[in-house]
């Protein structure tokens, strides 16, 4: 039923597209690489004529966290879990709140002029898509932008951004992503520590189709939804399957994909933001107070009793860490430097490394 | 109408030279070739540069002291809906016209926004870090988004007054 895209000598996709002369063209990602996705996602949106043409493009990823343009990832996920789980961070350029995604979840993205932009009008591509494959569903959008299940539960979040001329809004659409997952990686374990003006996700209630109806998978609702979207605007495209990775057919999507994979944007783009918390290290408490910029620590102040360490020996610590990456990783690294520079009795050096823990426990 | 044809040659000229002050020779040929009341008319349009400038992205720029203070129109802030974060660049950032310099987040989507002229970053409006809201509540005035120099004031010919902005608007409608 798909179309596989192979490159013809000079021709990109956008200039396929011109040749196909459609004015609404689905497409289907053969990547489930999250970085790959929202860069084919940027390239389409900067460089595919979308005055008098629409796109849609079907997507899926393995498991990811994925944070809105000016979110907090501390705030919003636990990172910790997410490094022990072996779940990758990504920042999508548009707003909105943060997600869980892994196959069993359907993301979709409409491409359209900024006069055709219309949230509710490609919900309705969705709920109709769903209703038509099982009549009995109760899946309705709300104001919000959310598609909820039964009047309960939320199945799908939306985002969107707006650029020159053109505009996308993406969504995504819960059939049987794994729920112990997602749950527990959108709950952060630092929350409360952190002081910022950083967009907030708001946490629902959620559920997958597959819950209500097992016989639902992924595949068959994809189908649903192209097939809705030719019905709702009148178009009769098929599905064409594009690799991202493909970049004689998309010129610049390999540096597009490179630049969301680095850590200055992922976690460098975080809108400023404080630290403030009590960390107890050997039952002696201890104040923390970081500022930090562009992911960056900008000023790091330990309120330790002299007693315990030597108050030189606490600037020094506090100094290693001013400049560097909120990152346990180089913090990590820096202390150790720290420590291998100095020479320091095995108590304070047992100390150092104790209260280095409990500043990389917040990272 | 040479007259006028003469005073607008003469009067971008004149902004022109308003932020060089190094180069009075550019200021004394204009200075010979006119008559004093012409003058006068001249300093009297110099400082309407006070006014607003628009582009067709719907920033506006208000140039003052040969610093173009940026913001987005009232056109703008109502097709955004309520802005929950401003994205600004850092102070010392260069921008070339058009090119993108930010972005706002409201409930619509993430935004982006274009430089009205050339130039380079002096100041971002801090207010907005804390209430995002002021884009919304007062566009014109303490919700202005960052200010900048002016490296190429032709650019600002190049924009629309407040009359042609408000045609431009109602033109989109239809």
């Amino acid at each position: 039923m798909g179309i596989r895209m192979t490159a013809r000598l000079k021709s990109t996709l956008s200039t396929y597209f011109d040749e196909m002369g459609k004015a609404g063209i689905i497409l289907k990602s053969a990547s489930a690489g999250i970085f790959e996705n929202l860069a084919l996602e940027d390239w389409i949106h900067d460089h595919v004529d979308l005055q008098n043409r629409s796109i849609l493009l079907l997507w899926r990823n393995s498991p990811v966290v994925v944070i809105g343009r000016h979110q907090n990832p501390w705030q919003e996920c636990n990172l910790p879990l997410m490094r022990r789980l072996g779940i990758p961070l990504a920042r999508r350029r548009s707003g909105g709140g943060t997600v869980f995604h892994d196959f069993g979840n359907i993301n979709m993205t409409f491409f359209t002029s900024k006069k055709k932009y219309d949230r509710h009008r490609n919900l309705k591509v969705v709920t109709s898509a769903l209703k038509a494959l099982r009549p009995d569903l109760d899946v309705s959008a709300t104001d919000r932008f959310d598609i909820l299940l039964n009047g309960q539960h939320k199945i799908s979040g939306t985002a969107a951004k707006l650029g020159r001329t053109s505009a996308y809004h993406h969504c995504t659409l819960l059939c049987s992503v794994d729920r112990s997952i997602l749950s527990s990686v959108l709950k952060s374990n630092t929350s409360e520590v952190i002081r910022s003006n950083a967009t907030l996700s708001v946490p629902s209630p959620v559920k997958n189709l597959s819950d209500v109806d097992p016989t639902l998978d992924a595949d068959t609702i994809m189908e649903a939804i192209a097939s809705q979207f030719n019905n709702e605007f009148g178009f009769d495209s098929p599905v064409i399957t594009v690799d991202p990775a493909h970049e004689a057919l998309m010129p610049g999507i390999h540096k597009m994909t490179n630049d969301i994979k680095m850590w200055e944007w992922i976690y460098g783009k975080t809108p400023k933001f404080s630290v403030c918390t009590s960390l107890v290290v050997d039952d002696v408490n201890i104040k923390l107070d970081m500022d930090i910029k562009s992911g960056t620590v900008e000023k790091c102040a330990v309120e330790i009793p002299e007693d315990w360490l030597p108050p030189e020996t606490v600037n020094e610590f506090t100094s290693a860490l001013n400049g560097s990456k909120y990152c346990p990783n180089e913090a990590a690294v820096l202390v150790a430097a720290f420590m291998r520079t100095r020479s320091m009795s095995a108590d304070v050096a047992g100390k150092i490394h104790r209260l280095c823990e409990g500043v990389l426990s917040v990272m | 109408m040479a007259m006028c044809a003469a005073l607008r040659c003469v009067s971008t000229n004149f902004s022109a030279a308003l932020p060089l002050l190094s180069r009075p020779a550019h200021i004394w040929t204009c200075q010979n070739s006119l008559r004093p009341n012409i003058l006068r008319t001249l300093y009297t349009s110099s400082r309407l540069s006070g006014a607003l400038k628009f582009t067709d992205k719907h920033e506006w720029v208000r140039v003052e002291g040969g610093v173009g203070t940026v913001g987005i129109s009232n056109f703008a802030q109502e097709a955004l809906g309520d802005v929950v974060y401003c994205g600004l660049p850092e102070v010392g950032t260069k921008l070339e016209q058009m090119e993108e310099f930010g972005v706002l987040e409201s409930v619509k989507a993430a935004s982006e926004l274009y430089s009205p002229l050339t130039g380079e970053v002096t100041e971002i409006n801090t207010d907005l870090a804390d209430n995002p809201g002021l884009v919304n509540k007062a566009c014109h005035e303490d919700g202005w988004l960052v200010k900048m120099t002016i490296e190429k004031p032709a650019e600002l010919d190049e924009l629309m007054d407040e009359a042609a902005y408000e045609k431009f608007i109602k033109s989109l409608d239809s």
